[in-house]
């Protein structure tokens, strides 16, 4: 496992925390739409968060579950993970 | 009728997903065959549990009937939910366009009595196998009786009055009856009616406590009401949703009434009671016929409880004596959900939509793999009978004690 | 002619508050019964903090059959069910069984025992085929919701229409509501109703744990549930029971019973949103609260007094604080509106009906419960939401309001009968 958050880690993510499938390709594309654009609702960010939180043992910042969009969310996590390593 | 309520409460749609069939008309086709689909629990982790016979949706693929998101977000029962309300809106030919003119005038209702058990065995173990931070948000909104209520209206955009019955059987008549209150008070449609699922693993070792629960093997003599070889029921999974609308509403868009709901009444007799179930029943039917302004000769056809047990199917036997008079035994009883099990509170809703299909073939649909019955009712045996039909008695009993009757009349009335 | 409805008793177990004495004493006085958790560790939990009831039901007058039977929402709804008949001065031997209707709500049922079984057959949630051999023998009792008003009506001998209500958090105002229309409907004399949650478990817990919908003060357990305070920061767990009486006005009358108030309209609408979230707007609460101003035949500017949801999240505070400036408009800037949780924490879906009790007491006492905690205000809750100390005041007519999961949201009016009842 990486230290960093990829758009296909974020798009398996949302693949298994929110049920919704968006391949990464479209994801990359659609960085900066909103989540609610793409199907995932505040109850699906706090999914996604719980997960990385479960898998990297390390608490996200907890405006992580409020961000925008898919760029938003990653640099807020990524620089969460960089800072635990 | 001298004074024909104002608002009368229809049905203008219906969408089944049972056992034996996961559209209205594969439901139909087999309820009408008297074709038991009763069989060996397949689901996975339930093999060795002591309940072997049960009712099973094979046919239902949620993938299809609803969006993925749903896979991860509801359980089942609420899958079963959305799949037959999208049936029975389509049914009464209610789209988008309809509802969003008016939100606040279509409501939701269903009754629940197991709610989303598979779901909420998943995060359990989640939780005691690995700890707090491995439940998921969707179990805060899945697992608790109200699910389908929400969803569907949040899927649809529906404002009106919301309700759940979470109560045992008959609960799913008083769901129905619950609905059409509220189109009487003013809300124009009313999806109603109840779906369970609750064949997972703990929800399965739940029910084992049941006394009146079956644990024959044999599939074709598990569930046997009104029969000397009555062992209880076999529980089963899903349901039916129905469109409930003002008459008044259905008319003004030209859909078609298929059937009224002319008249509830509910009344408790404590669990496991069933002597006393027949009281209770009894003046279930008295007090449905008198708000349906109905005859005991009128009811062409009763859909009985047929708990399977020979305290209760003696005493429902009798409850229809009590409160149909001499009509009571000429009268044809059927029992189709022998060919599906029980589904709770969804099992009177099914039992309703055969109801309506019943009256509009002018056929009663039989009761499959029961044939020695002994009890004083004529009860539809092994194939299906023709017979005009324009009202339906349809009854239900719950484990907790509740009874419920409900009287339908085939499409709408004159009296308009 | 429509038949009128009254409340002609209550009864209530809630946290720091068994009985109505105690409960009042607890809400006149502002007093607040959150604390750490102590009915399990709740170490690794997000919120740790929540209302307990210190209950024995045996000093309630419970049986051991019935203390090993009914799980521990159900013991809540026979005890407070005791009061409440008490209250009534109902002779239940004397009423025709088959008009007396029981509607009691709950959210989550028999979770508490569901879950605890659970544990033991699933060998500590370590196996999907569970081994029913380690289940209780009173489990099937925990899985059907129905038990609570099978066990009540069974307790009373209610025979009428008895049915369980679960609209998550909204349903004890829809238990008391679906009771009103049964008796403005004639299909029952007498209802046996209100709502009953036990939802102090790890499971519980950890739901609204996932969705950070619960406090986090847990250093401060006291001035953890802050609703309408800039600071709040989500609702803290509760537990209790509430039943009320209702009575068709003339056949209270007629045995020269005490009535409390009538319940005079009840609505309830779906906000077709969200399952959790809520509209900034709460149009659909507005106008459940319009529709059942409609059926108590008053205009907005009657409402003496708002027993508001107020569960202490940001967005439901914000939420609620919109509906009721919506549907009272001016008036409701001139209308205490306060909310009990603050003291009492959220008990789901008894909680409903807990706070029909309160407006019941206060129309009694002619005083408003506070908002405990407020402390600091939000621009966007401008309201007067009655801070920490009860005020006295002339009520004739109140409002109480529930919003909860699934987009529910649903109001009731209580009011003292317009004409000298006694």
């Amino acid at each position: 496992m990486s230290d960093r958050i990829t758009v296909e880690e974020l798009a398996e993510l949302m693949k298994k925390a929110a049920g919704v499938t968006v391949a990464p390709e479209e994801l990359q594309q659609q960085y900066d739409s909103g989540f609610d654009a793409l199907g995932i609702d505040s109850l699906g960010l706090l999914g996604i968060v719980g997960e990385l939180e479960n898998r990297y043992g390390t608490p996200m910042p907890t405006d992580a579950e409020k961000s925008k969009t898919p760029r938003q969310f990653l640099e807020l996590v990524n620089s969460a993970l960089l800072a635990g390593a | 009728m001298s004074e024909p309520h104002p608002r009368r409460a229809a049905v203008t749609g219906i969408g089944v997903v049972a056992p034996n069939g996961t559209s209205t008309d594969t439901f139909w086709k087999s309820t009408r065959e008297g074709i038991s689909v009763l069989d060996r629990v397949t689901r996975a982790g339930c093999a060795h549990l002591p309940l072997r016979v049960a009712g099973e949706v094979r046919d239902f693929d949620p993938q299809s009937a609803v969006e993925e998101r749903y896979l991860v977000q509801t359980d089942r029962f609420t899958h079963f939910a959305m799949a037959a309300a999208d049936q029975a809106l389509d049914d009464a030919r209610l789209g988008r366009p309809d509802t969003d003119a008016a939100p606040f005038s279509v409501g939701v209702v269903t009754a629940a009595g197991s709610g989303g058990g598979e779901f909420g065995q998943r995060e359990l173990q989640q939780l005691w196998d690995k700890g707090s931070r491995f439940v998921g948000p969707y179990q805060s909104i899945a697992w608790f009786y109200a699910a389908s209520t929400g969803q569907i209206s949040i899927r649809y955009g529906f404002k009106g009055p919301c309700g759940v019955i979470a109560s045992d059987e008959a609960g799913g008549l008083d769901a129905l009856a619950h609905a059409a209150r509220a189109v009487r008070r003013g809300t124009d449609v009313m999806v109603a009616g109840a779906t369970e699922a609750p064949l997972a693993p703990y929800s399965m070792v739940c029910q084992l406590g049941y006394e009146e629960l079956s644990t024959v093997e044999d599939p074709e003599r598990a569930y046997r009401p009104f029969t000397a070889s009555a062992c209880g029921f076999v529980p089963a999974e899903g349901g039916a949703m129905l469109v409930v609308e003002a008459e008044t509403s259905a008319r003004e868009r030209g859909a078609p009434v298929r059937a009224t709901l002319a008249g509830h009444a509910a009344t408790f007799t404590g669990a496991s009671r069933w002597t006393q179930s027949r009281e209770g029943l009894a003046e279930a039917v008295r007090g449905a016929l008198h708000e349906a302004a109905c005859a005991p000769e009128e009811i062409d056809v009763v859909f009985a409880d047929a708990l399977g047990v020979p305290e209760a199917d003696r005493a429902e036997a009798l409850a229809i004596a009590d409160a149909l008079g001499t009509h009571g035994r000429r009268v044809p009883v059927t029992a189709p959900k022998t060919a599906v099990g029980r589904g709770y509170s969804a099992a009177p809703v099914l039992d309703v939509a055969a109801a309506v299909l019943a009256m509009e073939h002018g056929l009663i649909p039989p009761t499959p793999n029961v044939f020695d019955v002994c009890h004083d009712l004529d009860l539809v045996t092994t194939r299906a009978r023709a017979a005009e039909l324009h009202t339906a008695l349809v009854l239900s009993r719950g484990l907790m004690g509740s009874n419920s009757a409900l009287v339908l009349r085939l499409g709408a009335t004159d009296a308009s | 002619m429509t038949r009128r409805v009254a409340v002609t008793g209550i009864g209530i177990v809630a946290p720091d508050g068994i009985g109505v004495p105690a409960f009042w004493d607890l809400l006149s006085n502002g007093r607040t019964a959150t604390r750490g958790i102590t009915f399990f560790d709740p170490a690794g939990l997000r919120s740790r903090i929540a209302a307990e009831c210190d209950f024995d039901p045996a000093v309630h007058g419970l049986d051991a059959e019935q203390i090993a039977r009914c799980d521990r929402y159900i013991q809540f709804a026979l005890v407070a069910g005791e009061e409440a008949i008490r209250d009534s001065g109902l002779d239940l031997a004397v009423e025709n069984p088959w008009r007396v209707g029981v509607s009691l709500g709950t959210a989550v049922g028999g979770t508490t025992r569901l879950e605890h079984d659970y544990v033991l057959v699933s060998d500590r949630g370590k196996r999907w085929d569970v081994d029913h051999r380690e289940a209780g023998p009173h489990l099937h009792r925990a899985f059907s919701p129905s038990t609570l008003a099978s066990t009540v009506a069974e307790r009373f001998e209610a025979r009428g229409p008895v049915q369980t209500v679960s609209t998550g958090c909204t349903s004890g105002l829809d238990a008391v509501g679906y009771a009103f229309h049964t008796i403005e409907e004639g299909r029952a004399d007498v209802c046996i109703t209100g709502a009953s949650d036990s939802p102090i478990s790890p499971i519980t817990m950890a739901c609204f744990d996932a969705i950070k919908a619960t406090s986090p003060n847990n250093d401060d357990p006291a001035h953890a549930s802050r609703p309408f305070d800039a600071d709040r920061n989500g609702f803290v767990m509760g537990e209790g029971g509430a039943v009320l009486v209702l009575e068709e006005l003339e056949h209270a009358l007629a045995r020269g019973a005490h009535v409390y108030c009538e319940i005079s309209g009840y609505a309830t609408f779906g906000n077709a949103y969200h399952m959790t979230g809520l509209t900034s707007e709460g149009l659909e609460m507005a106008r459940a609260i319009e529709d059942a101003l409609d059926q108590a035949r008053l205009d907005g500017t009657a409402i003496d007094y708002v027993n508001a949801h107020g569960s202490g999240t940001q967005q439901n505070d914000r939420h609620e604080t919109a509906a009721v400036k919506q549907a009272l408009g001016a008036h409701a800037y001139d209308t205490p509106m306060s909310s009990i949780k603050s003291m009492v924490g959220h008990s789901l879906g008894a909680i409903g009906a807990i706070e029909l009790v309160a407006c019941a007491l206060a129309l009694t006492h002619q005083v408003v419960p506070p908002t405990a905690n407020y402390e600091t205000p939000d621009p966007e809750c401008d309201l007067d939401y009655v801070p920490r100390v009860a005020r006295e005041r002339r009520l004739n007519s109140v409002l109480s309001v529930g919003s909860g999961f699934g987009g529910f949201q649903s109001a009731v009016i209580l009011n003292l009968p317009r004409e000298k009842t006694r």
